[in-house]
């Protein structure tokens, strides 16, 4: 019994749980148009031949003028080129009543190109032109090839040739080893955002990924090992670009959307509203175009509302209601099950064939209706509720005959309900503002009215409180309510009546401008930093006098003492010496007038080391003499 | 009190007069030249203010770390204490004392902005 009520919960999980993921981007009719327009450029040489001729005929349109493209094709034909023959043959099979003339050197070249010396593209043109010009292959040389080149050429693209030429063998060949690399290629595909899956080679490798994985599986009658979220990523991937850049892309991107809407295994479907999904009771109806990713319909398909519920209630309004198909356009009248107003979220799902994929689609419907006002009763109330209040009714969209008077002693009230037109249900739409608008001077001043619990909306305006919104100006205000939602098709300007407030304390009403608010304002001039105080120069230039004496003081004792020079010897370094020193005491104040750290370093330097090396020489010179006079 | 302290000092001026090789002397008066001036810049500084205070340290660091090589260079070259610098030579003890004051000159004209 538990073990039971457990399987339940866990079903009920994974139901829940599988968000499935539903393809972003497809080819709507605009852009087939826009893709067909690319590929049927004028040829400018044999492969942009079969690019727009073999694109287009994926695409299930023919080339404007099918002999000139067969004779062009012809004229262009080189039977000593492999790519060339494989060019020519593939878009001539495309065209109708189109033969390519064939030699026996011809044959020789493809047959022979069929080897593991061979590149993976030569392998894959050869067999595809022997294939299409109807000439016999040899599967099983072919297979062994291609895998012998598979190892050798482990790049992506190697391998989805691989993929293409193994479609065109006999189905009695071993494919099984070639078929395993769908699955050791799918997981080379990159995961971006969980939305796109492709190659880092780019676009033009995960369409052809496509287009050769699709082929093969159709081919042996093996589905694909790709699930259902990976294909609709793929889809993602290769129909996100809706201009292309060059005729290879563009023809693989017709490839792909070929194969993704005529394989055996794997159709995703495409779910859009008709317009926006929206339905009132003018548009009762919520139409769903459901189509594969080329924008075609879908054969036999039925679609039905698996579940639809309030957002905001989460109370569920419909089940497994099915759509009826109309002029290619489902169609479900939603209005029917007389939904409230606001937003639903629908749980479509498309049945019909067992290869659709993405068929589960959840979308959201806004239900939106038409409001009326009722019970707008307007009144002044005294403050200590002694004189009885008087309410005046005002009918939408009359204003009320005559003004309403409130002083500081008094408040104005108004309360009104908002029901909903078609099923008198009580709303609360998101803005419900009670407006009042002085027309002498301009000002409005805005407020919120809020319903109680029985949902009658209330408002009230205390003179005295609110005095300072209104700038305690008195005076006739016109009163507005403004109501509007998302949901409301019918939203409400309304002046009510006209108010006469009266404060205390009334300033001269300065008319305010709301255009001043624009007007370029006063300059603001830079101030810039006040200079630090100093002390007066007299000051200053004593102090720097002052500073300097001490050193008048030390020649004096210097000479008191009988210091001398006369010992001074003319040798080269001790004038060198001497000179150096100088330089490098000038270099100090050069230093702080001009220069930088760097540029002294420099010089310090070069004066420095010449003045060591002299002072060395002249030191070690007295050095001599003293221990030689000692 | 006052007559002890004056005599003490009367005494050590004559002491000095008489010991003290005339090297040490010219010396010793370059050390005093740097103590006051560094003593009188320090006084402006407390008179007017600090600014700008980056000349007024420049300055006084220039005089504090004269005075200190001045030291270093009369101790270095005090026949006195010729035990403890037995392998330093006065003309050595020059040559250092021009060295660094070389690094200080830089330092100084480099902070004194």
């Amino acid at each position: 019994m538990a073990l039971r009520g457990l399987h339940c919960v866990v079903l009920l999980a994974l139901a829940l749980g599988a968000q499935a993921l539903t393809p972003s981007h497809h080819l709507s009719p605009a852009d087939l148009d826009r893709l067909k327009a690319f590929l049927n450029q004028p040829f400018t040489d044999l492969e942009s031949a079969y690019y727009s001729i073999v694109g287009l005929s994926k695409l299930g349109i023919a080339v404007s003028d099918e002999h000139a493209a067969c004779q062009f094709l012809k004229s262009q034909l080189d039977p000593s080129n492999i790519d060339s023959l494989f060019f020519a043959s593939e878009a001539s099979q495309a065209l109708s009543g189109c033969q390519i003339p064939l030699s026996n050197e011809t044959r020789d070249l493809l047959l022979a190109a069929v080897s593991e010396d061979s590149t993976m593209s030569q392998i894959h043109r050869s067999v595809s032109t022997l294939s299409s010009l109807g000439l016999p292959v040899a599967s099983q040389e072919v297979v062994s090839a291609l895998t012998t080149r598979i190892t050798k050429e482990d790049n992506v693209l190697a391998i989805i040739l691989a993929l293409q030429t193994a479609s065109r063998l006999s189905q009695q060949a071993e494919l099984g080893g070639i078929l395993e690399e769908i699955e050791d290629l799918a997981a080379r595909l990159d995961d971006l955002g969980g939305i796109y899956l492709q190659f880092e080679e780019g676009l033009e490798a995960t369409a052809h990924f496509v287009t050769a994985a699709y082929a093969l599986s159709d081919h042996v009658d093996i589905e694909p090992p790709l699930k259902e979220d990976q294909v609709v990523q793929l889809v993602n991937s290769v129909f996100s670009k809706k201009s292309w850049d060059s005729l290879s892309e563009a023809f693989s991107v017709a490839s792909a959307a070929a194969a993704f809407s005529g394989n055996r295994f794997h159709i995703p479907v495409v779910v859009t509203s008709q317009g926006p999904a929206a339905v009132s009771h003018r548009q009762p109806m919520l139409q769903l175009q459901v189509t594969d990713i080329l924008s075609q319909p879908l054969p036999s398909i039925s679609v039905q509302v698996e579940s639809a519920h309030a957002v905001a209630s989460k109370s569920v309004v419909l089940s497994q209601a099915p759509f009826t198909l109309r002029d290619g356009i489902f169609e479900l009248n939603f209005m029917d099950s007389q939904p409230a107003s606001g937003y639903y979220q629908f749980a479509v799902a498309v049945t019909g064939d067992s290869r659709l994929v993405a068929n589960h689609v959840e979308m959201k419907v806004k239900v939106s209706t038409e409001v009326a006002i009722n019970n707008m009763d307007l009144s002044v109330v005294d403050k200590d509720q002694s004189i009885g209040t008087k309410t005046t009714r005002v009918e939408y969209p009359s204003k009320a005959k005559t003004s309403f008077t409130a002083d500081s002693h008094q408040n104005f009230a108004m309360s009104f309900q908002l029901v909903d037109v078609n099923t008198g249900v009580e709303l609360t739409p998101h803005q419900t503002f009670v407006r009042l608008h002085n027309q002498k001077t301009g000002q409005e001043v805005v407020f919120v009215a809020e319903p109680d619990s029985k949902n009658v909306y209330k408002f009230e305006l205390d003179t005295a409180e609110r005095k300072s919104e209104f700038d305690s100006i008195s005076g006739t205000y016109a009163l507005y309510l403004i109501v509007g939602d998302a949901t409301l098709e019918n939203p409400i300007l309304w002046n009510v009546a006209d108010v006469v407030l009266k404060f205390l304390d009334e300033e001269i009403p300065s008319v305010i401008q709301p255009k001043n608010l624009y007007v370029p304002k006063p300059e603001i001039k830079h101030l810039f930093r006040d200079p630090e105080k100093k002390p007066p120069t007299v000051v200053s230039n004593t102090f720097t006098a002052l500073v300097l004496s001490p050193l008048l003081l030390l020649f004096i004792l210097w000479i008191k003492l009988g210091a001398n020079i006369s010992n001074f010897s003319f040798t080269p370094s001790c004038i060198l010496f001497h000179l150096g020193h100088a330089a490098m005491l000038g270099l100090m104040y050069v230093y702080w007038t001009q220069l930088n750290m760097f540029q002294t370093l420099k010089y310090l330097a070069i004066i420095g080391s010449l003045t060591f090396l002299a002072g060395n020489r002249m030191l070690a010179q007295k050095a001599v003499k003293r221990l030689a006079s000692k | 009190m006052s007559s002890s302290v004056f005599s003490v000092l009367s005494k050590f001026v004559a002491e000095y007069r008489r010991s003290t090789p005339a090297k040490l002397k010219v010396v010793d008066a370059y050390l005093l030249y740097i103590l006051l001036t560094g003593a009188l810049q320090f006084f402006y500084c407390v008179l007017v203010g600090t600014f700008p205070f980056n000349s007024f340290l420049s300055g006084f660091i220039s005089c504090v770390g004269a005075f200190v090589l001045g030291v270093c260079l009369r101790i270095q070259i005090n026949p006195q204490n010729k035990s403890e610098f037995l392998s330093l030579s006065p003309e050595r003890a020059f040559a250092d004392f021009l060295f660094a004051h070389a690094i200080l000159h830089l330092v100084v004209v480099n902070f004194i902005g």
